[in-house]
């Protein structure tokens, strides 16, 4: 109970710094970093779930931009090379799940009288 | 394209794409719900509610997943793959719709918080029967509300297309997750096999088509080297109007394109979403982006006024009939002088 209250914490935690960012992000720094953003208003609205959810990667990005720290030419590459580990991993890991799933499964392939797996969490 | 951000850009064709998806999920929320039998007795409007959402969600992301390789393989999918983030943000609410009535039935008639309860009620992580599947929804739905929050245009242009990029491979992680939680979930359960086989074939499709597509990939040539100056083609299998994609040391692609009889280069990756410039066709001197319809000049590398979207561009010589290009890319938007093709025979695509 302890750990999934103080998880619960961390995700309120995360959402409330994350709307302090968002304040002042959308308020100040969107019109800092983008021309396009500036006299642009009614989208600013969308972007807060966004801010909420990456607001460390937002952090990062208004600095990268603000400070000038990154690389013109990385904008223009692509990551291609990440695409084959990222389809292979990801396939492997439903095979090997899926086999796991079914290889558990109770009921398949004929109908077993169900057996209970643990006592179950104190309550 | 930007100039000023608008909250969504829609055209007809976006209205239209988005009709046929909105009463797509209509359909198949209506059949689940309505026409398929119950075959556990057990179950309420609630829980059924939940499955028919939750199996919704499954079947839209396949698709979403099916369309990328799709489009690889066969340039006539493309038009499904331009709207596709409008599919991927209805994905993650009826993503959340299914989680919403999973929260508020399993977890919310208890003296502790739904959420704390969410995380607390199995905590078996030592067993693959039993296993708390729920965390694997949890990941993935996490996952899509990431990928649908930071779909508008800003985040690409904020983040850079290759950060948002590997941001939102997070779909594949999300996907796997999906399965997981499904196989571990309710498949355990699952008293009509027709979902089992109806999942395996979703997500063997997706397999074999991300598979097929990365082969495909592997399979296109990289260029020649030759000292500084890096060979693309010779210049007389150009084609009017279309582009050779070469593929350099450091791994960046470039696009030489023949426009009037005279070539230039620019990057591959388009400013918008790294889509592959090379692939579009040029008209009126702009390459269109096959992706999203970004137009860019070539010999500038620059998007048309009032659009301020722009890519590299590469110096190009010829030698000998072959087509070279300098590996060090000039700062967007930088104009270089095309070079013209001195030919004997006619080029293709022209008349001989």
């Amino acid at each position: 109970m302890d750990t999934a209250q103080a998880l619960v914490m961390l995700m309120q935690g995360w959402g409330i710094i994350g709307a302090l960012v968002a304040a002042v992000f959308l308020v100040i720094g969107i019109d800092r970093i983008d021309e396009d953003a500036q006299g642009a208003y009614i989208f600013r609205p969308l972007l807060i779930p966004g801010v909420l959810l990456i607001w460390p990667l937002v952090l990062w990005r208004w600095w990268q931009i603000e400070s000038d720290a990154a690389a013109w030419a990385a904008r223009y590459r692509p990551v291609r090379a990440s695409y084959g580990p990222a389809v292979v991993l990801m396939s492997l890991g439903i095979i090997v799940i899926v086999i796991a799933g079914l290889s558990v499964r109770q009921s398949w392939p004929d109908e077993i009288a169900p057996v209970q797996l643990s006592a179950g969490a104190d309550q | 394209m930007s100039v000023k951000y608008t909250p969504v850009q829609w055209n007809a064709n976006k209205w239209f794409y988005d009709a046929i998806m909105l009463a797509s999920v209509a359909a198949f929320l209506w059949v689940f719900l309505y026409l398929t039998p119950q075959f556990d007795p057990a179950t309420n409007p609630q829980i059924h509610n939940a499955r028919a959402f939750g199996a919704c969600a499954f079947v839209m992301l396949s698709v979403i997943l099916c369309i990328g390789p799709l489009a690889r393989l066969d340039r006539r999918f493309l038009p499904l793959l331009y709207n596709r983030r409008h599919f991927g943000v209805m994905t993650a609410f009826v993503a959340m719709t299914h989680a919403g009535y999973i929260l508020n039935w399993y977890f919310n008639f208890s003296s502790s918080d739904k959420y704390v309860g969410l995380l607390y009620a199995n905590s078996s992580f030592g067993q693959i029967a039993g296993f708390p599947f729920e965390i694997f929804g949890i990941f993935a739905l996490i996952c899509l509300l990431v990928l649908a929050a930071t779909s508008h245009d800003f985040w690409l242009k904020f983040l850079t297309p290759p950060v948002w990029k590997r941001l939102h491979y997070l779909i594949y992680a999300a996907y796997f997750a999906v399965a997981a939680h499904i196989s571990l979930g309710i498949l355990q359960d699952q008293q009509n096999h027709i979902f089992t086989v109806l999942f395996m074939l979703g997500a063997g499709a997706v397999i074999v088509l991300h598979i097929a597509a990365w082969l495909a990939e592997r399979r296109a040539p990289a260029a020649a080297k030759d000292g500084a100056w890096h060979e693309v083609a010779h210049s007389s299998d150009f084609k009017e109007g279309f582009a050779k994609i070469a593929t350099l040391p450091n791994g960046d692609r470039v696009a030489v394109f023949l426009m009037e009889g005279k070539l230039s280069a620019i990057a591959n990756a388009c400013a918008h979403q790294n889509g592959p410039l090379g692939e579009g066709k040029i008209i009126d001197c702009l390459v269109t982006c096959p992706w999203h319809g970004f137009q860019y000049d070539v010999r500038s590398g620059r998007s048309p006024a009032p659009f301020t979207e722009k890519v590299p561009t590469y110096r190009i010589r010829l030698e000998n009939g072959m087509v070279e290009v300098h590996p060090d890319a000039n700062p967007p938007g930088t104009y270089v002088e095309p070079v013209e093709i001195v030919s004997q025979a006619p080029l293709m695509g022209e008349p001989a």
